[in-house]
């Protein structure tokens, strides 16, 4: 375990703890230094985070829209002719032998066409598939990874391994590595949001692992929003309890819990009373972040959100909301890609509800001058087969070796692809980019060097990008 | 300091020779270590040190943690000197040498609040302090002590840890994250504490349970602990992938619950630090693999509960004979309306009809004695077990953990090779290895006891005497006090694994009766309490904050120990996102929604939010020492949550009766509930003030006094027409159900 988390009754550490919490709004320079200032009270400490941002960061923060269940590249972004020619065909043995299989274990492996056309879009002419008419207009906004290539083929571990760098559990998410190495700008939010919709085939599960702060202090964990119901567990107050009512209830906990330790000047209760004072803002700032009424009708219409809804559309308009407020790492799920049958059938559904929004999202954050700090990307934990499955109409099974993910803004050369798979769409075969580059890549942009922003645990200097190696994908870049 | 092809690393008395100087001063960055690009340092002084150490003879000691614990030399205490026994010479002999003295002790009341939190996870009912208080005989400590070593809930309180230790949840981790049956192991843990089964038996049992011979019921349901690892039930899983997983998952368990070893680091590689190897880590999991838990990859469903065969059902001795009657008459129905079938066929007319009236009849016959038997079974509980394979899994070292590659070399079942072996003919088991890892007169024996001995004292003292419960490896953190840790552990031994007496042992120490309050001098020169000049004080555990807030108000359920899993109120949505099958939470409406903690489903995927919030870990992994955490999301939790209303509700109740008109007499009885003493004026000042705010704002405003007094979760109607002076009572129990005091231990 990192020490300065888990030897609790240090001053020093709390003295961290409450500066971290209570002085977020001071920007993660001035918290370094005044926490350099207990360095000689955190033995063992070796965390290095202290010294970030390593070098000046081009983004500010982080969007990620996880199409969870794992969108096909092959209806999407990455056209193959010859899955045309092929159609119906055995595949190649030398294509699949050796490769992990998942619900085609042990069937016939046949070539299945793609079911869309493609068309070029913009002045980069970049392809897209017929499925996404409002992502094609951000043609020389996005960069088009083509070579994506993950470990696991089982969704769990997939989403484990994209969100943590591995799939053993108990691993902080990318979420939480970001906002424990640079904080957060607000001070009402949680720094990391997670937001969830569904719509399209039965939709896989998503565990709150994939949010999990690991073996990072829990106030880094991913906090999720909630469309229905308290936005979040509990900030609303219990009936017959007003805001006022709130406020002097809480001013009474904190008088007293303040007379009672001029007695034990115990620095845990300091934090405490910070504690109080931070969810009492948060039962104001999050309903107020919930509130879309104050948008102009022209956003709603844009993103196509209907308030309160709990769609994607509505997610990626409060997701926006969230940046604006300083929030460093946003995730939204939608989870409805496991197209293992009628692939046609729901990628229409999924499309049908995230590709404009999608559009929206990077439009938006492009009118608002934002775009140029925040990072976008779009993708699933994995990619589709260029084989056939049937599970209820033509379907495609989960495929690792080979996908399609984007991504826009801050410092990403828009307009570009980057990578390729081979004629089948089957291997990543140009310029590979596995889930540690990826990760390498998005520290980097945040002005952090991946293989120096460590944190001891069970005796290793544990990594987001884990202890292969990792590359910055410096091609993408400006 | 083996020659590495002409030079060596270290050459003792020789520093200009050696290597390691010549590499930490290196001029090319290409050579210098650590790596220029590593992001660390030496400084001139570690350099310093380094060089001295080698000229000095580069003594290089065997590791503490894989040493046998030393037996120390009887202290025979002083005239002058503090405590009451082996421990308090011992700590006072480390403080003393780095000039310190230990504190006075607590008060009374912290003294027996303590007590109370720690050997049962309750708060004492404010007879129990005042007998405390008013008993002035020597005894009286030792007295109670006893009495709540002998309570039903220290069983459940040290059954939350060990729980936490082996991972116990309710439901199977992975992707649908289904729920299997398992509940009974949940019970015979708290039994075993509360029996003080000693931990050697308490350890063969769990493991090897099944191997003993003729296993009874109670030690075929502690075998549970091998089935307590993650298993997934989603379609397309590659039966290798998920043995390979489960293989390390039991390693990590088993190494780290018993060796305190970090075993999982050397899945892939031989262990950075540590001397254990790559070969050692899957000769460990070769002991597990005669365990049948892969029929589930076959049978398993996405059924509540899934199906994780075999199971055992766990039900009374009368129900069992009933069942094994009713089996034999469903044999016998069955056998007859076979042969009527048989005889059916050889028949027409009218005879064919009168025989097939007759088959229908016994067809029902058999269906209604298959309904008694449901019925019956449904009063039992299923429990996965141990069950051994006739042959065990073939076992290979995988290649950088790489399941695909079958190239390594087959393992049998043996413990780390740089220990002692375990001695044994033909193919090791599972009981020798529970065996070996409690043998008193062994090492390996010895260092578990070590690894549990910290773990307890910690539990006493709110830090372990080795700060790192978890790795007693190369990266964990040695005693401060070595003396002291190796001594609780022969005592341990010596004791026969007694648990309950080492507890005893650490409690009526003049050490664990000490102020939690830190002078300025001690903060400072022991910031972490390594030396134990102080007690500790932290914030309550998950399920012990909420039992507590139960506790106080009167509405903790504690008719029973053990039992079935309970489901307390719970947002709705919450389990929105789980799937296969999709998830309703039904919320016991029931006295069981008010049971302890420890009986609160354990959802892996989506812990109760109360608990998480408040660091309840989702066992998936051991977690030997919980966070420690003070979050905004648990002040809303404590806030906010429904159960915390609706035990502030009650506890108004309460005051509102005993306070008798007199709001002041009613703050006295309130405060002193809530936190075991009065309060000063000043508390009962702020206090008041909210109390008469709070009234007279209710009185304006008799809606919202209705709203909250309303009972949401609980029976009945309230008990008292004034609303407004409830509503006002109910934010005072508020207030003192979320006071710093009244959710830390200290």
């Amino acid at each position: 375990m990192p020490q300065p988390i888990h030897t609790e009754p240090s001053n020093a550490i709390q003295r961290r703890t409450f500066l971290n919490r209570a002085g977020v709004g001071l920007g993660a320079a001035a918290i370094s230094s005044l926490l350099a200032a207990d360095e000689s009270r955190t033995p063992a400490d070796s965390v290095n985070h202290r010294r970030l941002p390593h070098f000046p960061s081009r983004i500010k923060r982080v969007i990620f829209l996880c199409m969870a269940g794992g969108p096909s590249h092959l209806e999407t972004f990455d056209f193959k002719p010859e899955l045309i020619r092929l159609h119906g065909q055995e595949m190649p043995e030398s294509f699949t032998e050796g490769q992990p299989i998942a619900q085609l274990q042990g069937q016939a492996l046949k070539i299945q066409q793609p079911l869309c056309t493609f068309s070029r879009h913009g002045q980069s002419g970049i392809e897209f598939s017929d499925f996404l008419p409002w992502q094609s207009k951000l043609a020389d906004d996005i960069c088009v990874v083509k070579s994506m290539v993950t470990e696991q083929i089982n969704h769990d571990p997939a989403h484990t391994f994209m969100n943590t760098g591995t799939a053993i559990s108990g691993r902080p998410s990318m979420g939480s590595w970001i906002t424990y190495g640079l904080g957060s700008e607000t001070q009402d939010l949680p720094g990391f949001v997670v937001m969830t919709s569904v719509g399209g085939r039965n939709p896989q599960p998503i565990a709150s692992r994939q949010w999990s702060s690991g073996f990072l202090p829990s106030r880094f964990q991913g906090v999720e929003f909630n469309a229905s119901g308290d936005p979040v567990q509990f900030v609303k107050n219990p009936a017959g309890v007003s805001r006022l009512a709130q406020r002097r209830l809480i001013d009474s906990i904190n008088q007293l819990n303040r007379h009672r330790n001029q007695l034990n000047q115990n620095p845990e209760t300091d934090t405490r009373i910070a504690a109080y004072e931070m969810a009492f803002r948060m039962q104001t700032a999050v309903p107020d972040l919930m509130d879309v009424n104050n948008e102009p009708q022209h956003i709603l219409d844009m993103y196509g959100a209907k308030p309160g809804d709990g769609s994607y559309a509505s997610n990626c308009l409060l997701a926006r909301r969230l940046a604006e407020r300083g929030v460093r790492f946003i995730q939204l799920y939608h989870r409805g890609w496991d197209h293992h049958g009628d692939l046609k059938k729901y990628m229409g559904i999924c499309c049908g509800h995230t590709d404009k929004p999608t559009w929206a999202l990077v439009e938006d954050l492009k009118q608002r001058d934002m775009l140029k700090d925040t990072l976008v990307i779009w993708g699933g934990e994995f990619g589709r087969t260029p084989m056939f499955q049937g599970k209820g109409g033509v379907g495609r099974d989960h495929h690792i070796k080979g996908f399609s993910m984007w991504m826009a803004g801050g410092g990403v050369r828009g307009g570009s692809t980057y990578g390729a798979t081979d004629d089948l769409g089957y291997h990543a075969v140009d310029e590979i980019v596995n889930v540690r580059d990826l990760h390498a890549t998005m520290l980097h942009m945040l002005g952090i060097q991946h293989d120096r922003f460590t944190v001891p645990f069970q005796g290793l200097d544990m990594k987001l990008t884990g202890v292969e190696h990792a590359r910055v994908v410096k091609e993408i870049l400006k | 300091m083996s020659d590495l092809g002409g030079y060596r690393a270290v050459i003792p008395e020789d520093a200009e020779q050696s290597e390691l100087i010549l590499r930490i001063n290196h001029e090319d960055p290409d050579l210098l270590m650590p790596p220029s690009d590593s992001g660390k340092r030496l400084t001139d002084q570690e350099k310093k040190i380094l060089a001295n150490w080698i000229e000095q003879g580069a003594k290089w000691p065997e590791f503490w943690a894989y040493l046998a614990p030393k037996k120390q030399p009887e202290i025979i205490p002083g005239d002058r000197d503090w405590g009451n026994g082996w421990i308090d010479s011992m700590v006072l002999r480390t403080l003393n040498s780095r000039q310190l003295t230990p504190s006075p002790r607590a008060d009374n009341v912290t003294t027996i609040r303590r007590l109370h939190f720690d050997l049962t996870g309750l708060p004492p009912t404010i007879e129990q302090i005042q007998r405390f208080l008013q008993d002035d005989s020597s005894s009286a400590y030792e007295q109670i002590v006893d009495e709540l070593l002998a309570s039903p809930h220290f069983g459940e309180r040290m059954a939350m840890y060990w729980l936490d230790l082996v991972r116990y949840a309710d439901t199977v981790g992975y992707h649908g994250d289904q729920d299997h049956n398992i509940s009974p192991y949940r019970s015979w843990v708290i039994d075993a504490f509360n029996d003080n089964k000693p931990f050697d038996q308490f350890t063969r049992e769990q493991l090897a349970g099944d191997l003993l011979p003729a296993p009874t019921p109670d030690q075929r349901i502690a075998t549970g602990y091998n089935r307590l690892l993650q298993t997934t039930h989603e379609g397309g899983l590659q039966p290798n992938e998920y043995r390979a997983i489960y293989a390390a998952d039991r390693v990590r368990n088993i190494s780290a619950v018993w060796m305190g070893a970090t075993l999982g680091c050397a899945q892939c590689h031989d262990h950075k630090y540590d001397p254990y190897t790559a070969k050692d880590f899957y000769a460990m999991a070769a002991f597990f693999a005669d365990i049948d838990d892969e029929q589930h990859f076959k049978v398993g469903t996405n059924s509540l509960p899934t199906r994780r065969p075999p199971e055992l059902l766990v039900i009374s001795e009368e129900h069992r004979q009933h069942l094994n009657a009713l089996d034999r008459k469903i044999k016998l129905a069955e056998k007859e309306s076979r042969s009527l079938e048989e005889k059916n066929k050889k028949l027409d007319g009218e005879a064919l009809a009168q025989g097939k009236k007759e088959r229908d009849r016994l067809k029902s016959v058999i269906a209604s004695l298959k309904g008694e038997r449901k019925k019956i079974e449904s009063l039992g509980d299923w429990t996965m077990i141990t069950q051994a394979l006739p042959e065990p899994r073939v076992v290979r070292v995988l290649p950088r953990g790489n399941w695909l590659d079958e190239s390594g070399q087959i393992v049998e079942p043996a413990v780390p090779e740089f220990m002692n072996p375990i001695k044994t003919e033909g193919r090791a088991t599972r009981m020798d290895l529970a065996i070996w890892l409690t043998d008193p007169s062994r090492t390996s024996g010895q260092l578990t006891a070590r690894v549990m001995a910290n773990r307890i004292w910690f539990l006493f003292m709110g830090s372990g005497v080795s700060p790192s419960l978890d790795d007693f490896g190369g990266q964990g953190e040695p005693p401060a006090n070595p003396e002291l840790l190796d001594s609780l552990a022969w005592d341990f031994i010596d004791s026969g694994w007694n648990v309950k007496q080492l507890i005893k042992e650490i409690v009526t120490s003049e050490t664990y009766r000490q102020s939690s309050v830190e002078t300025p001098h001690l903060r400072d020169t022991d910031p972490y309490n390594q030396l134990f000049g102080r007690q500790s004080r932290y914030r309550l555990p998950a399920e012990v904050l909420r039992d507590n807030a139960l506790a106080i108000s009167g509405l903790l359920n504690l008719d029973e120990v053990g039992g079935r899993s309970v489901k307390p109120f719970q947002p709705a949505g919450y389990y929105q996102h789980l799937n296969f099958p999709p998830r309703t939470y039904k919320q016991n409406e029931d006295q069981r929604q008010w049971r302890r903690g420890i009986y609160i489903h354990w959802q892996r995927q989506f812990l109760h939010p109360t608990l998480k919030s408040l660091d309840a870990p989702s066992r998936e992994e051991c977690t030997p020492k919980r966070a420690r955490s003070n979050t905004p999301l648990a002040a809303l939790a404590l806030l906010n949550d429904p159960s915390f209303i609706a035990s502030a509700k009650i506890f108004a109740e309460q005051i509102q009766r005993q306070s008798k008109g007199d709001p002041k007499t009613g703050l006295d009885f309130a405060f002193e509930t809530a936190t075991s003493r009065k309060p000063d004026d000043a508390e009962k000042k702020i206090l008041l003030d909210l109390y008469q705010t709070c009234l007279s704002e209710y009185q304006n405003d008799p809606i919202a006094a209705r709203k909250l007094t309303t009972r949401s979760l609980l029976d009945g109607e309230p008990v008292d027409a004034d609303q407004a002076s409830l509503a006002a009572w109910i934010s005072v129990a508020r207030a003192l159900l979320n006071l710093d005091e009244t959710i830390t231990r200290n």
